[in-house]
């Protein structure tokens, strides 16, 4: 009697230990591919920042030299404020812009399609192209695109990306006419699954444009803003591509950022071991907004 | 119908630097996809030779020809890479431990990659034909411990590019000192000298970003010019020079008269420009660059010969003409354990054939003054402008200092440099007074301040 009770326990856990080894063997090589070429060589990243990193020398301990170094560094201090104008301006600017096109290419008429595929262009190509265009558009003279519209209304030329003061916000603009595509897919999937009859019931009651978005669109639309927002946290911070084709981070260093500090600082000047440092830093600020967003948004969700 | 001309030329106008912009997208790509592909499969083959060079697809396909002749010559192979962005590429490289045997890149980097121990140290005596190179040149290769650390390959000075059509067509004399230069940049702005009845000319073209210290780079012949060192010798050591007095009077003179004077003297996009998007003066709107003889291929395609004309820079308020001079090295990678192949592969680059093919053909030239003494470079090229910079090269030039890490120095000269022209309302003194401060810790970093 006890015999038969016993047998199929351990099958039963044999059975089971199968069945939870299979997923990871699937996941193997995907996560094989993310360990050579993400965490090894993040965590190569994190130990050079110890260093004063000579390869052919033999790299010297330093301990937490290189952070003192980069957090101390007025112009990695004067590269947080941008970085930070720089981030949040693309990514709230991204997410309103995204919004208000997939608000009004939604739908699935041919032509709506293919305005679309148009509007999706600028996340496909590649920044340097991006950049490079602006930089044409931007022109300082009645030559560039839009220095020639304004002289059309008896305006400008203005020098957008030679003059301090205006430089970051046109930086801004080409980040938010590239980031915001991507938000507008994601916003249309969202926008795909709200329920046609509120509108139809809203519409038999009367309600305002804002208050159809307010009370029935956005609420419905969470989990993409959600999606949206962690993704703007992670990316938001991190920005060079952009700044780096454009402008270098001049004209005086008004749209130096973090990242392109940390590059000069490792390719310029050869300090890889500070270079590190300065990654390491926006890595932890990176993954604390994050987590922070994440806990906002579950909490909501929650409630 | 004029007008309907002058409609067309501004369109031919905008589709050239749509040109320019797809080609530099282009060139963006292919240093993409060479980057990553530089594990080099043949890297194993005690018979190849990795060498890398920091060219563009244009002066490649010339060093193609030079090593081609190598190897018909010695049987020794070669996996040769061009590399744009060859720093951040070099200490990816360095960080696997593994470097290429040969590299061929700029003089005034060799303090940096000593300073990192990524060089092997050169006897010159080991190298075939290393007495066709004189003592100056060979004196340039010198590192901090008195041995040599590259092999001279090619040099340059600055000449300035002018006009000459716009200059005769207004009646202006070449320029020969500050002033008239500056007289000049005034006149090619508002004198229409393209004769197309808008202000739509420049007067000098300047690449000022900071990025990758470009602005101390042309700005470093103004500063000769104008008597000044950005760091001087001091013993076995160095001090920064740049709080001097002057420093101070031409660095004011630049911001005064280029950057925040006249509207037009430069092009308008100088504080964010760098060499590859500063076009102004092969796109035909500009009327002088001060730059190196390496784009005269460039503005014969692009201009004709006929349209401009190559003078020596014109003298400053110290009353010289002083240029920048740099030029490039051939470096040996540390412990490649190739030193034979290199050897001979260095001694063939500086023999009057593997010069004259690299100063010769139908591409770029990636030598522009030959270090072999034996050779002419206008007599080579068979094209009398380059006697003027061969002239300027060896009469009327100076380097950055060879020995120290210089990158942190010019980047930080740089960076003031631009942030001095970017304010016109800035307060000079102070700014350099700070520059300085930066340059003192930059060489005591480097344990060589004095």
């Amino acid at each position: 009697m006890t015999a038969t009770v016993t047998t199929p326990g351990p099958r039963r856990a044999r059975l089971s230990s199968k069945k939870a080894v299979l997923p990871w063997l699937f996941l193997a090589p995907g996560l094989l591919l993310a360990l050579v070429f993400k965490f090894l060589p993040m965590g190569k990243g994190v130990w050079l920042s110890f260093f004063d990193v000579r390869p052919f020398l033999g790299d010297k301990w330093v301990g937490l030299d290189n952070y003192t170094r980069v957090l101390t560094d007025h112009r990695f201090q004067d590269a947080i404020g941008h970085t930070l104008v720089l981030g949040i301006g693309m990514s709230i600017g991204g997410i309103l812009v995204g919004f208000l096109l997939a608000l009004l290419l939604e739908g699935q008429a041919r032509s709506l399609k293919l305005v679309r595929t148009a509007v999706f262009l600028p996340v496909v190509t590649a920044t340097a192209v991006v950049g490079e265009m602006w930089r044409l558009m931007y022109y300082p003279t009645s030559d560039g695109l839009i220095n020639s519209g304004l002289g059309l209304l008896g305006l400008g030329p203005v020098p957008y990306l030679d003059n301090p003061d205006t430089a970051l916000w046109a930086t801004m603009a080409m980040g938010i006419w590239m980031l915001a595509p991507y938000n507008m897919v994601i916003i249309l999937a969202g926008l795909a699954g709200v329920d046609r009859s509120l509108y139809e019931a809203a519409a038999m009651d009367g309600v305002s444009l804002w208050q159809r978005l307010r009370h029935i669109t956005l609420p419905a639309i969470r989990p993409a803003l959600g999606i949206v927002l962690t993704l703007a946290a992670i990316r938001g911070l991190r920005v060079f591509t952009e700044v780096y084709v454009l402008t270098g981070g001049g004209p005086a260093g008004s749209t130096d950022v973090w990242m392109t500090r940390a590059y000069t600082l490792g390719f310029t000047r050869n300090d890889i071991g500070g270079a590190s440092a300065a990654s390491v830093v926006l890595l932890c600020v990176t993954l604390l907004l994050t987590v922070t967003v994440n806990y906002l948004r579950k909490r909501g969700d929650v409630r | 119908m004029r007008d309907r001309r002058r409609r067309i030329d501004m369109r031919l106008r905008h589709a050239r630097r749509l040109a320019a912009a797809l080609a530099v997208s282009g060139l963006l790509f292919g240093t993409a996809a060479c980057g990553s592909g530089s594990g080099s499969a043949r890297a194993g083959d005690p018979n190849t030779l990795e060498v890398w060079t920091r060219s563009d697809p244009e002066s490649a396909q010339t060093y193609d020809r030079v090593f081609a002749a190598f190897t018909k010559k010695t049987g020794i192979r070669i996996d040769y890479q061009p590399v744009m962005n060859f720093d951040q590429q070099l200490q990816s490289r360095a960080s696997t431990k593994d470097l290429p045997d040969v590299m061929i890149n700029d003089t005034a980097l060799m303090g940096s990659y000593q300073a990192q121990g990524l060089l092997k140290p050169i006897t010159p005596a080991s190298i075939a034909g290393h007495d066709d190179i004189t003592a100056t040149s060979w004196s340039s290769t010198v590192g901090r411990d008195g041995r040599h650390y590259g092999i001279p390959y090619s040099r340059q000075a600055m000449t300035l590019f002018v006009r000459k059509d716009w200059r005769e067509k207004l009646g202006l004399p070449r320029p020969r000192t500050w002033q008239d230069t500056l007289a000049l940049a005034k006149a090619f702005a508002t004198r229409d000298p393209d004769g197309d009845g808008r202000r739509n000319t420049y007067g000098m073209v300047v690449p000022g970003s900071a990025q990758n210290g470009y602005v101390a780079w042309w700005g470093a012949s103004w500063l000769w010019q104008g008597g000044v060192r950005i760091i001087e010798k001091d013993g076995s050591g160095y001090r920064p020079a740049m709080d001097s007095p002057a420093a101070l009077r031409t660095v004011t003179w630049m911001k005064d008269n280029l950057f925040c004077g006249d509207n037009g003297v430069i092009q308008p996009s100088a504080l964010t420009s760098v060499t590859a998007n500063t076009t102004n003066f092969q796109d035909g709107n500009a009327g002088m660059y001060l730059t190196g003889p390496y784009n005269i291929s460039t503005f014969d395609k692009a201009l004709g010969k006929d349209k401009y004309e190559v003078l020596p820079a014109p003298s400053g308020p110290a009353g010289n003409n002083d240029v920048l001079a740099d030029g490039e090295n051939i470096y040996f990678g540390a412990k490649t354990g190739k030193a034979k192949l290199e050897q001979a592969l260095a001694a063939f680059l500086i023999s009057p054939e593997g010069q004259t093919l690299a100063m010769t053909g139908d591409h770029q030239p990636v030598v522009r003054i030959p270090v072999n003494s034996t050779l002419d470079a206008a007599k080579v090229r068979d094209d009398p402008r380059w006697s003027v910079v061969q002239k300027a090269y060896e009469t009327a030039s100076v380097q950055f200092p060879n020995a120290p890490d210089f990158a942190p120095i010019k980047q930080d000269t740089a960076d003031a440099l631009n942030a001095l022209f970017t304010y016109c309302g800035s307060d000079v003194r102070s700014g350099l007074k700070e520059l300085n401060d930066t340059l003192a810790g930059d060489l005591k970093d480097q344990e060589l301040l004095k």
